[in-house]
């Protein structure tokens, strides 16, 4: 059962069951306990399964280790320290050593000099970069604490030796939760969690998780099932911590009379008067490509303020004068990421500009303000990005989200809104994810021999595989036992033997073992090329960009500029100290989906916009209540005012119970313009469905353009597009769907990311790594071929319902469908020969590979210009 | 369909009118075989599937056959089973021709003991009428001056042809120019092999090395579909 616990510890409960050494250090380094310790110390120490929800930089991750460092002291003093390990932490960071360090290793060291003795209390870490001499040695002795990723954790619970040392665990910690349980390391950890149970059935769970919903889901993630019943967890809510201090704000008062020049001159003004404001500030940008633009344009505008090498930091008065600035994204070499993070904890640092790599867990030091350039998408995201601000626990956080249209105006209007209000958007658990059941049921066969029943009650309890379907579950045994092969071939393909009489499977193959070492994990391999000066390596590019750059090209990397000079192999050689103007790299999509509740609230937002303003109440009246809704300023409220007013005197808004088809000829082209305002996720699928529906109906091919707040189908012929839509059936819509993404681009590369994490393709065979490109081909290879076998053949049905599921939404989809055919959504169709002021965006989204960004703006002005002059004719 | 006077496209392969013979090139069998050495699991279905898609243009009996380079797709350390169905393969088009001939391809370092066993010829390169038949891996040393039109395999050319949210690869014969003489460009005949783009991939034969604007492009399908030059597909797509 789940059980909210709503009152805290007192701190004299606490008190009483620390070691007197594990109190004198805790109250020489804190006054008082945080919330999240008096909530959760005693739960911890009473071995209960828990969730700590609470934002970062509360001391969620001291608050597990301070119970178990003081369990193990006092172990120690009783003399009763046994050579097992009593706690196992996985954290789906890699780069975990000053997270520990601060949070465990110091602590330790602290505690043994006030006790002024050693305690003989080992702590490791493993992970893939463990060397074999330090693997002998915990396996030698193992460490009372263990620390390592979720990937290791797989191969060790396969390993003969070193699962004796697992079979008598006290505690297992997963830190960052929210991060692992929204895609399939998640699912995987939670199989190797029930793995673990199986060998220690007495260990606790403890789940540390920032800002999330819904908790209830994350904590059945993190606890399972026993007996087909969900094993009892506390929940700690202590999300809403700390005090907030969240702001959007506008650059210029009018976004949109403003040329680019202008928008542009103002934001980095406004960025820069921000910085300089405050002692240490963090950027968010969704790209990495932004991130580098962003660098080089505050150098370029304001040297004086911004240098890459500024290594002097003068203290003078409060603030410092550092003037350092940085890069930090996922593209950067691991040692380039080290050394900017050192330089930031140092305050060496005045500003740091980031894609999403900051996003998580690691300890950055001293920031007062957070900007967000663009939406975060998602309130727990918003949350997490803006949280990683004063990190002190009793500081504010400090955020200001700069928007640079009116879409983004009326979006993060309501992110804050919905954050101020603390309404948190669910988080997506991928479930029967058939690719990683095959990977965990073949890393249980290697290890021992077990009976199909047993195994497959083992699976049912992960929370991932709770509803797994027998027949699913007996697809995949086939497919490792090779059955799906003609007798002969088997013995390639066989990765286990399955004995039909007894129900028993096991290992099968002298190489199984290390083709399972060598194989596992569930992130896909990306094309990445790494980037190097001579032979130092500089970061990475993806190959898709590689391919467009030619000798001389000039791009930025890591807030440096870089010249192109040849490629050789995964190598892309580069010259440095480049003085020309750069060619922006364009990067991998990355753009992040927004969250479907979030759409939805915005649509609300609409809504009541609709009805005020078609109420004719005064314009004040209308201001006054977008100020009390939203939470915005003057300007921002004007802005928004003008925007709905002119979509609404125009032609009429649409919005979470209004469907406005739009049908916009510029000429020649036909745009059908769906105000579909649900989120990427579900307008891939509505778009991709009706679409399908189109080809089908009227044997014409139409190019489709997504968006989060709707889509558009184009095409020379007149579309029936709202006739597609009406067929939709939600009975039918899987089938269709399945249909419609077939012979896709995006299917074809999940299949290649399954058939990977199913060993059907092997990254790693025999000492050969093999190129992600030369995957690709023969993975298509690879799908023809299966696809004959069974149309359904199991790894390509999961590669189906990863692209439908977890990539697309396809039940929300079911959902708005649902509510069509209810008439709760209603559909209006609009004709327009300019097309109105919601769909702007939307429109240009088909042009923005050809226009550069300056046209852009000029030709969403032109459009609005046209826009406001019908109106004008209206009236 | 013809893709040159007295030369017709039959399927995958191309049919020398005049003289009665038929071209095949670059089986790859094994492939399948080679894969899985690399850890792809792919299952096997190429032996039956080549067999079928063979036997619908083996439906006369021809003069000559003509292996245009890579019958098989690696020698070194093949299976028994990889032996019988290369036998197997060569003694289905001798039952369908008077004589076999392979040509050598890159692939191809051992053929010696497969021709031998069932006496087939193997050449660097045959002449028939004004053609010359080649691999085309590398150039050919000396082409006599009599010659019209050089005939290569090797590049397995394909073409992607795209719409919104759908990607289709088609194999395709290539007709276009080397220096003074006629050049044709054969597909792979093996089912997996799905063949390079000639849009987007770098080209392989050094007789392709050149700028491929005015090549024509006949894509093979259900039938052969004439898509014109290159170039004007290079516009629309």
């Amino acid at each position: 059962m789940l059980n909210y616990k709503n009152k805290p510890n007192t701190a004299e409960q606490i008190n009483k069951i620390l070691h007197p050494v594990v109190k004198k250090w805790f109250y020489s380094k804190f006054k008082e306990f945080s919330l999240p310790q008096l909530y959760g110390v005693m739960e911890i120490h009473s071995r209960n399964n828990i969730l700590v929800s609470a934002p970062t930089g509360s001391t969620k991750t001291l608050t597990s280790f301070l119970s178990i460092l003081n369990e193990l002291i006092d172990s120690s003093e009783k003399g009763i320290l046994e050579d097992k390990i009593y706690c196992v932490y996985i954290s789906p960071l890699k780069a975990l050593s000053n997270d520990i360090s601060v949070n465990l290793i110091e602590p330790l060291k602290e505690m043994e000099e006030i006790a002024g003795r050693k305690f003989g209390i080992r702590v490791a870490v493993r992970t893939g970069d463990t060397t074999a001499a330090e693997k002998s040695k915990m396996l030698k002795k193992p460490p009372h604490i263990f620390i390592t990723t979720p990937e290791t954790l797989g191969i060790i619970l396969s390993t003969i030796k070193f699962k004796d040392h697992l079979k008598n665990v006290d505690w297992c910690i997963v830190d960052e939760i929210h991060a692992l349980a929204e895609n399939k390391r998640g699912v995987h950890l939670s199989l190797s969690l029930e793995r673990l149970n199986t060998l220690s059935a007495h260990m606790a769970r403890v789940g540390l998780s920032a800002t999330v919903a819904p908790l209830d889901e994350i904590a059945k993630f993190l606890v399972g099932y026993e007996n087909g019943k969900i094993r009892d967890c506390k929940i700690v809510d202590v999300q809403f911590l700390k005090q907030m201090d969240l702001k959007v704000i506008s650059p210029i008062p009018d976004l949109i009379n403003t040329t680019y020049e202008e928008m542009h001159m103002a934001m980095y003004e406004l960025m820069n008067k921000l910085i300089q404001q405050h002692k240490t500030t963090l950027i968010f940008t969704n790209t990495r490509s932004a991130t580098e633009r962003v660098v080089d344009h505050l150098k370029e505008r304001f040297p004086e303020n911004y240098s890459e090498n500024a290594e002097k930091s003068e203290i003078s008065g409060t603030l410092s004068k550092a003037r350092g600035i940085g890069a930090h994204h996922g593209s950067l070499s691991k040692s380039f990421r080290h050394r900017i993070e050192n330089r930031l904890r140092e305050g060496k640092l005045k500003v740091i500009v980031s894609s999403t790599s900051l996003e998580l867990g690691i300890d950055i030091g001293y920031i007062d303000l957070v900007i967000l350039l663009g939406s975060p998408k998602s309130v727990a995201r918003g949350l997490q990005r803006i949280g990683r601000s004063g990190h002190q626990l009793h500081d504010t956080t400090k955020g200001r989200i700069i928007v640079l249209d009116r879409d983004d105006l009326v979006e993060n209007a309501v992110l804050l809104k919905n954050a101020i209000e603390k309404k948190i958007d669910n988080v997506h658990i991928p479930t029967n994810c058939l690719d990683v059941l095959a990977q965990q049921i073949f890393g249980i066969a290697i290890s021992n021999k077990i009976h199909i029943d047993d195994l497959l009650r083992l699976i049912k309890q992960s929370y991932c595989y709770h509803r797994l379907e027998r027949k699913d579950f007996m697809d995949i045994i086939d497919y490792l036992s090779g059955k799906f092969i003609s007798l002969e071939d088997r013995y390639i393909y066989a990765k286990i033997w399955h004995d039909e009489e007894t129900g028993m499977i096991g290992r099968k193959g002298r190489l199984a073992r290390v083709l399972y070492m060598t194989n596992i994990g569930t992130i896909p391999d990306e094309s990445y090329v790494t980037v190097k000066v001579g032979e130092q390596i500089i970061g990475k590019i993806d190959e898709g960009f590689l391919e467009k750059l030619k000798r001389g090209n000039v791009f930025v990397l890591g807030g440096e500029k870089y010249e192109f000079q040849f490629s050789r192999g995964m190598v892309a050689q580069v010259k440095s100290s480049v003085q020309r103007p750069p060619t922006i790299p364009s990067w991998y999509s990355e753009m992040l989906p927004l969250s479907f509740d979030l759409a939805m609230d915005i649509g609300r937002f609409r809504r009541l916009m609709e009805e005020k303003l078609s109420k004719a109440h005064k314009k004040e009246e209308v201001l006054d209540f977008i100020n009390h809704y939203v939470y915005v300023d003057t300007n921002a409220a004007n802005a928004i005012y003008n925007f709905m007013k002119e979509q609404c005197d125009y032609a009429e808004i649409p919005h979470d119970k209004k469907i406005i088809i739009e049908n916009y000829n510029d000429g020649g082209t036909k745009y059908v313009i769906f105000h579909t305002l649900f989120g990427r996720r579900v307008n891939d699928c509505l778009s991709r469905a009706i679409a399908y529906v189109i080809s089908r109906l009227q044997h014409i091919n139409v190019e489709i353009g997504i968006t989060d707040n709707g889509f558009y189908l184009s095409s020379a012929k007149n579309i029936q597009a709202e006739k597609a839509l009406k067929m939709l059936k939600v009975d039918k819509l899987d089938m269709l769907l399945s249909m419609a993404i077939e012979k896709s681009e995006v299917l074809k590369r999940r299949f290649r990311h399954c058939a990977a994490r199913a060993l059907m393709i092997l990254r790693n065979y025999k000492g050969k790594i093999r190129r992600v490109g030369r995957q690709q081909v023969s993975s298509m290879i690879l799908m023809n071929a299966v696809k004959r076998i069974d149309p359904n053949f199991s790894i390509l049905k999961e590669a189906r319902r990863e692209v439908l599921e977890d990539l697309m939404d396809i039940k929300n989809t079911k959902y708005i469908i649902e509510q069509i055919q209810q008439k709760k959504i209603k559909v209006k169709k609009i004709t327009t020969n300019v097309p109105t002021p919601f769909a702007f965006n939307l429109v240009l989204q088909g042009y923005t590979d050809m226009l550069r960004m300056d046209n852009k703006i000029e030709f969403l002005r032109k459009m609005h210009e046209m826009v406001t002059a019908k109106i004008a004719l209206k009236k | 369909m013809q893709i040159q006077k007295s030369i017709e496209i039959r399927d995958l392969a191309l049919y020398l009118k005049p003289d009665n013979v038929l071209i095949i090139a670059d089986l790859h069998l094994g492939f399948e075989e080679a894969l899985n050495k690399q850890g792809i699991l792919v299952p096997r279905f190429q032996f039956r599937d080549l067999v079928k898609r063979l036997e619908k243009v083996l439906d006369r009996k021809y003069k000559l056959i003509i292996v245009n380079g890579d019958i098989k797709h690696e020698f070194g350390k093949i299976s028994e089973q990889e032996w019988q169905e290369t036998l197997k393969i060569l003694d289905l088009l001798s039952k369908h021709a008077e004589k076999v001939i392979l040509v050598k391809g890159n692939h191809d370092t051992i053929l010696g003991p497969i021709a031998r066993k069932k006496g087939v010829e193997i050449a660097e390169s045959v002449i028939v009428g004004n053609n010359l038949i080649m691999h085309g891996h590398e150039l050919a040393k000396n082409i006599p001056k009599d010659i019209k039109t050089i005939i290569i395999a090797h590049e397995h050319p394909a073409i992607s042809l795209k719409e919104p949210g759908r990607i289709e690869r088609f194999k395709c014969f290539l007709k276009g120019k080397y220096k003074t003489k006629n050049l044709i460009v054969m597909p792979s005949y093996n089912p997996l092999v799905e063949g390079s783009d000639i849009l987007q991939e770098k080209m392989l034969s050094p007789y392709l090395k050149q700028n491929l604007d005015n090549f024509e492009v006949f894509v093979v399908e259900d039938k052969v579909y004439s898509f014109g030059k290159l170039k004007k597909i290079r516009k629309i797509t």
